[in-house]
C-alpha cells in the first residue's frame, strides 16, 4: 500500500517536472533571439509558416516596432500581424523560386522589360546604365 | 490659357496659398538664442495643439528611431535635439498646409504623388548620410517639397494643369517636359514662388527651384544635387508616382560632385528601401 503510494507520488512528480521542462522549452523556442544573417527573403503574411525567423523588425502602421528582429514566428502570429495591417515580413533564408512565385513575384524578364521601358530614353548614358544595373539587381533581390 | 509670366503672376497674387504656422517662425527665433531651453521650445510648440500631436506621432515612429517612448515635446527635444524637432514641426506643417488638397485631375493620383514626395525625402536623407553631408534633415524636407509646384498648379491653375497632364499622357514624356511645351514654365519655378513666400532657407529654395538641373551654369548646391539624384532613384525604384512614368537623365555634374562614383549604389538602394519603409508613417498625415 505504502509502496504503491510512494510510487504514485514519484510518477506524479516526475511527470510534473517533465511538463515544466516542456513548458520552459516551448517558452525558450518562442522568445529565443536567433542570430540574424544577411540572407533574407520577403514573405507575404499569408505565407508565414512556423519557425520562420524575422530578419528585420516588423513595424506597425504607426511606425512602432511590433516584433523584434530575430523573433521566431508562428502561423498564429501571422494572423495577428495581418490584423495589425502588416502585409509582409522579412525572414532569414534564401528566396526559393517556388515560394517567390506563390508570393506573387514578377519574373526577372518582366522586371527587366518594365525597367527598360522606363529607362528607354536615357539608357545610352553611362551613368544611367550603372543606375539601371543597380536597380535591376535590387528589384530581383526584393522581388515578391 | 495664360502665358508663363501670367501664370507666375496669378500664383503670386493668390491670397489663399497656405501659409506656414507662426509657430515655425517662433521656434526659429528661439533656436537662434543659445540660452533657449528644451522646455521653452516645448511650450512654443504646444501652443498649437493639433501640431503638437502630429509632432508626437512622428517622433514616436520608427523613422526617428525611438518608437513609442516619447510622451512630451520637451522630452522629444531632449532626445532628438533642437534642429530635428524643428524639422519635424516644419514637416508636420507642410502636410497640414497641403495634404488636404485633393487632386482635381482624374489623371493625377495625389496619394501616389505624396508617396513619391515622402520617398524622395527619405532617399535624400539617405544620400546625405552616405556622402557625409551634415544637413540630413533639411535634405528630407527638400525632397518632401521638391514638387510642391505641382500641387500649387493642380489647385490654383486647374485648367492649365489638366492640359499639361493630357499632353504628358499623349506624348508619354516627363512631366516637366510637358509643362515646358504647354505652359513654358515648370513646377520648379512655381514651387519657387511658395518657397520664397515661406521664407525657407536658401538651400531649400534652391532645391525646389532647380531639382531637374537644367541650368548647369548655376552654382552647384549639394542639397539640390541630392534631391535631383533621389528623385531619379525613387522613380527607378517605382515608389509612388510624381506624375509621369519616365526617368530623367542624371546630371553628370551631380554624379561627380556628390561622389557617386565612390559609393556603393547597391548599399545605398538597400538603405533607401528600408528608410522609405519607415517613412511611410508620414502617409498617415496625408
Amino acid at each position: 500500500m505504502t509502496a504503491a503510494y510512494v510510487f504514485g507520488c514519484f510518477t506524479l512528480q516526475y511527470s510534473y517536472i517533465l511538463y515544466k521542462l516542456k513548458c520552459i522549452n516551448n517558452r525558450i523556442s518562442e522568445i529565443r533571439l536567433w542570430p540574424g544573417n544577411d540572407i533574407m527573403k520577403r514573405v507575404l503574411i499569408e505565407n508565414i509558416v512556423d519557425k520562420m525567423v524575422l530578419a528585420k523588425e516588423v513595424c506597425g502602421t504607426s511606425g512602432s516596432i511590433l516584433l523584434a528582429k530575430g523573433t521566431m514566428l508562428t502561423a498564429s502570429m501571422g494572423h495577428r500581424l495581418k490584423n495589425w495591417g502588416v502585409q509582409f515580413v522579412y525572414v532569414d533564408g534564401e528566396e526559393d523560386s517556388a515560394q517567390a512565385g506563390a508570393a506573387g513575384a514578377v519574373s526577372p524578364e518582366e522586371i527587366r522589360t518594365q525597367l527598360e521601358e522606363k529607362f528607354s530614353r536615357v539608357i545610352g548614358n553611362e551613368i544611367m546604365k550603372k543606375i539601371f544595373a543597380a536597380v535591376y539587381k535590387f528589384k530581383i533581390q526584393h522581388n515578391t | 490659357m495664360k502665358d508663363a509670366a501670367a501664370i507666375k503672376k496669378t500664383l503670386e497674387n493668390v491670397s489663399t496659398i497656405p501659409t506656414l504656422p507662426v509657430v515655425i517662425e517662433k521656434i526659429t527665433r528661439l533656436l537662434q538664442n543659445p540660452q533657449t531651453s528644451a522646455e521653452e521650445i516645448g511650450k512654443a510648440i504646444t501652443t498649437d495643439q493639433a501640431l503638437a500631436s502630429k509632432v508626437l506621432k512622428l517622433v514616436n515612429s520608427a523613422f526617428y528611431g525611438f518608437p513609442g517612448k516619447i510622451s512630451t515635446i520637451t522630452h522629444a527635444v531632449v532626445i532628438l535635439g533642437f534642429s530635428t524637432v524643428k524639422n519635424v514641426v516644419l514637416t508636420a506643417s507642410i502636410f497640414d498646409a497641403f495634404s488636404k488638397r485633393i487632386s482635381l485631375s482624374q489623371n493625377f493620383d495625389m496619394q501616389k504623388f505624396w508617396l513619391h514626395s515622402i520617398a524622395c525625402g527619405a532617399a535624400s536623407q539617405c544620400i546625405a548620410k552616405h556622402i557625409g553631408f551634415s544637413a540630413k534633415e533639411e535634405c528630407f524636407i527638400a525632397g518632401l517639397i521638391h514638387d510642391v509646384g505641382k500641387i500649387l498648379m493642380c489647385n490654383y491653375l486647374p485648367e492649365e494643369f489638366e492640359a499639361v497632364v493630357q499632353n504628358r499622357i499623349l506624348k508619354n514624356c516627363l512631366f516637366y517636359e510637358s509643362e515646358k511645351e504647354v505652359l513654358h514654365i515648370t513646377h520648379q519655378e512655381l514651387g519657387g514662388v511658395i518657397a520664397e513666400r515661406w521664407n525657407l532657407p536658401a538651400a531649400l529654395q534652391g532645391a525646389v527651384k532647380n531639382h531637374h538641373y537644367q541650368a548647369p551654369e548655376k552654382d552647384f548646391s549639394t542639397m539640390t544635387g541630392i534631391v535631383h539624384a533621389s528623385d531619379i532613384l525613387v522613380r527607378a525604384l517605382d515608389i509612388g508616382n510624381g506624375g509621369d512614368n519616365r526617368i530623367p537623365q542624371m546630371s553628370e555634374e551631380v554624379w561627380i560632385n556628390l561622389g557617386f562614383e565612390n559609393i556603393q549604389l547597391q548599399t545605398l538602394l538597400e538603405d533607401i528601401g528600408s528608410e522609405v519603409d519607415k517613412a511611410t508613417v508620414f502617409m498617415q498625415l496625408v
